[in-house]
């Protein structure tokens, strides 16, 4: 039988359209339209396309997602990532290279959801392991340019969301450098 | 009508599977070889393979070049080149290809329509 136990392949000419559920790994190198609700862990790959509102329990982005990612777990944009849409997990990783328009939100984080639009998360190297505390200071400068409709000038207690993230395993720093 | 048996051979090249606990509401189509482990509810249509795994479940209409069933259809099928049922599927709806092969122990409702021209019922 074919290369299967417990993972599902989308390959690149496939496209779907509507609704797709499931229990198992999903990798998706073609397209899916819709809705795609999963138990466990969808992958994005570079040639991987995906317009829909995603919840699942881990997420890896390294093609194109647009739409709104809801995961139990994590998402991680890899360098090769772009995507488009609003970010909740836990555990959000974005790399060097990725490319992102959205909001996250991290739940845990005291000051509610952080709402932060047209943000670019980026970072030269090192992900993990670099404490937040060092930058958290910069997302207020550049924002009110680059932020329309989520200026949030009512929460100038941004910094504590880098801190609060840095509770979680993998932190992020938030740095809006533009590219 | 000669059987070609080797047909159902290449399916290690599959690039797609939609894996056992897969639902799909919707549609699917492309151009490659589509391997269905899972339940599909909706519209296919490849210009390649299909292959319905014993645990898969269809409900859609299907139309490719080759499909090749051991689980269950529940809809249309059209295939431009075969359509094969192997022992121990279930298969409910119409099916339009020129090749149809229908194997001991496959459970088989609907019509079959090879467009055959000479008279020669089925």
């Amino acid at each position: 039988m074919a290369t299967n136990d417990g993972t599902t392949i989308i390959g690149e000419s496939i496209l779907i359209s509507g609704s797709l559920a499931g229990d198992e790994d999903l990798t998706v190198r073609g397209r899916v339209e819709g809705t795609l609700t999963l138990t466990r862990t969808l992958v994005v790959e570079p040639t991987g396309q995906v317009k829909a509102e995603v919840q699942v329990k881990n997420c890896i982005i390294a093609g194109v997602v647009v739409g709104n990612v809801t995961a139990s777990e994590s998402v991680e944009i890899t360098k090769e990532g772009r995507m488009v849409g609003d970010i909740a997990a836990p555990r959000v990783i974005i790399v060097d290279g990725a490319s992102f328009k959205g909001r996250i939100d991290m739940g845990d984080v005291e000051i509610g959801d952080a709402d932060r639009t047209s943000e670019r998360l980026d970072r030269p190297s090192a992900r993990p392991s670099i404490r937040p505390a060092a930058r958290p200071a910069l997302p207020r400068r550049a924002e009110p340019e680059e932020e329309e409709e989520e200026q949030a000038p009512s929460r100038p207690s941004m910094p504590s969301a880098p801190v609060a993230m840095g509770a979680v395993k993998r932190k992020v720093l938030v740095k809006p450098t533009r590219r | 009508m000669a059987g070609i048996e080797k047909a159902s051979a290449p399916r290690s090249v599959a690039h797609t599977v939609i894996g056992s606990s897969i639902v799909i509401d919707g549609e699917i189509s492309g151009d490659e070889d589509l391997v269905i482990q899972g339940t599909v509810k909706g519209r296919i249509s490849l210009k390649e393979s299909l292959y319905v795994e014993a645990s898969g479940v269809i409900e859609a209409d299907i139309e490719t070049a080759n499909v090749e069933v051991s689980g269950s259809v529940t809809g249309n099928i059209a295939a431009s080149d075969k359509v094969e049922l192997k022992a121990d599927c279930k298969v409910t709806g119409d099916i339009r290809a020129p090749r149809i092969l229908i194997a001991d122990g496959a459970q088989f409702k609907g019509n079959v329509d090879m467009d055959v021209r000479e008279a020669k019922g089925k």
